[in-house]
């Protein structure tokens, strides 16, 4: 009661202040600039920008448990089935990746140190190919500039479908080091979806080996006969 | 990288359920003096007599899933080479935590329900288009 009738008592007293200063800024300031005024489309609200995104739902409500997938379980003979193809499937997949080699700058001797006997790939299934035909996956591995990624698109589009791409690099990454120049295409997630980002510049042949077991572990998920049983 | 006598000298080392675990997960018949398990259960191997260096140390995960992230520093480190004696042995790997330091160590989380997934509440400033493909004449 107090409170309500205080708030409505500071209200009146403010408005009166407001109403009289308002225009009166308005006026001077339309004064003051010699162009005229040429207002853009209106704001809602001050602060918020037309054609933004609003502000995100509140983040305490709607909490929702989703079962790991350890902890979604099997039901019916069908889904037991469809899950052994699928480990067959992926365990096929996974070990015999073999890779487009897209090397574009430095990162790519590291790639090639990646196939030397040190860091022997052969005993991984990872076999080169020169042919995008023949691949299903393609390691970007280097500065992409604007005039390699048409290209770099057209030989994505050539592979075949089950297909991945491994962005090896700062540069691959998000430009990196070239991401102010001209030339450069700020990231090849820009041109093709990428599935394992290995950071460094350029990484150690162990940290792209460490992406292709990323990579690796993404295929052992995949679940590629449920999907379609889902459907 | 094995020679059949070698093979059925190691198997008739470890055991017989040992070298079906073994092949399982190293794909290699491997006999050692067992040095200790970390934290989480990973159980760590050395020979340094009758391996090939570099290979003279190896790891056995607890989980089916390994990763190479799930050792831990110190041991990470004896794995590696960069030390001589292991973690249990060392006394400078076996110092306090500091306050600032993870209490424990936590892999990597990628593909898995905790991982890392970025988001961006503002408008992308490029968009994809839908590319299309000439017919072949």
């Amino acid at each position: 009661m107090l409170s309500t009738t205080r708030s409505a008592a500071s209200m009146a007293l403010r408005a009166k202040p407001m109403a009289t200063l308002m225009p009166y800024r308005a006026g001077s300031a339309a004064f003051l600039s010699s162009t005229s005024s040429n207002s853009a489309t209106p704001m809602q609200k001050p602060g918020l920008v037309a054609g933004a995104p609003g502000t995100p739902p509140p983040m305490k409500l709607a909490r929702r448990e989703v079962p790991l997938p350890s902890q979604e379980g099997k039901k019916g003979a069908v889904q037991y089935a469809l899950t052994t193809l699928d480990q067959i499937a992926n365990w096929a997949r996974q070990s015999s990746l073999w890779p487009m080699t897209f090397g574009l700058a430095c990162c790519a001797i590291e790639m090639m140190h990646l196939s030397t006997p040190r860091y022997d790939q052969d005993r991984l299934g990872i076999i080169f190919r020169a042919s995008p035909r023949q691949s299903d996956v393609m390691i970007v591995a280097g500065t992409l500039t604007n005039k390699m990624a048409p290209a770099l698109r057209q030989v994505y589009d050539q592979m075949p479908e089950p297909r991945w791409v491994i962005s090896m690099g700062s540069c691959a990454n998000g430009g990196g080091y070239y991401h102010y120049s001209y030339s450069v295409t700020r990231g090849c997630d820009r041109i093709v979806p990428v599935d394992i980002y290995v950071p460094g510049c350029p990484p150690t042949s162990e940290a792209l080996m460490f992406g292709i077991f990323q990579l690796q572990k993404k295929m052992r998920h995949t679940k590629i006969t449920r999907m379609w049983y889902r459907k | 990288m094995s020679t059949l006598l070698r093979t059925l000298r190691n198997l008739r080392r470890v055991g017989l359920k040992d070298f079906g675990h073994q092949l399982q997960n190293i794909g290699d018949t491997k006999a050692g003096t067992f040095i200790a398990a970390d934290r989480y259960g990973n159980k760590y191997y050395e020979n340094l007599a009758e391996e090939l260096p570099l290979r003279t140390r190896w790891v056995d995960y607890k989980d089916a899933e390994y990763d190479p992230s799930q050792i831990e520093p110190g041991w990470h480190a004896w794995m590696s080479y960069m030390v001589d004696k292991p973690p249990t042995e060392d006394p400078i790997l076996q110092r306090q935590v500091r306050v600032w330091e993870p209490k424990e160590h936590r892999p990597t989380l990628t593909w898995s329900r905790a991982g890392y997934r970025p988001y961006s509440t503002t408008k992308n400033k490029y968009s994809p288009w839908a590319p299309v493909a000439k017919a072949r004449q």
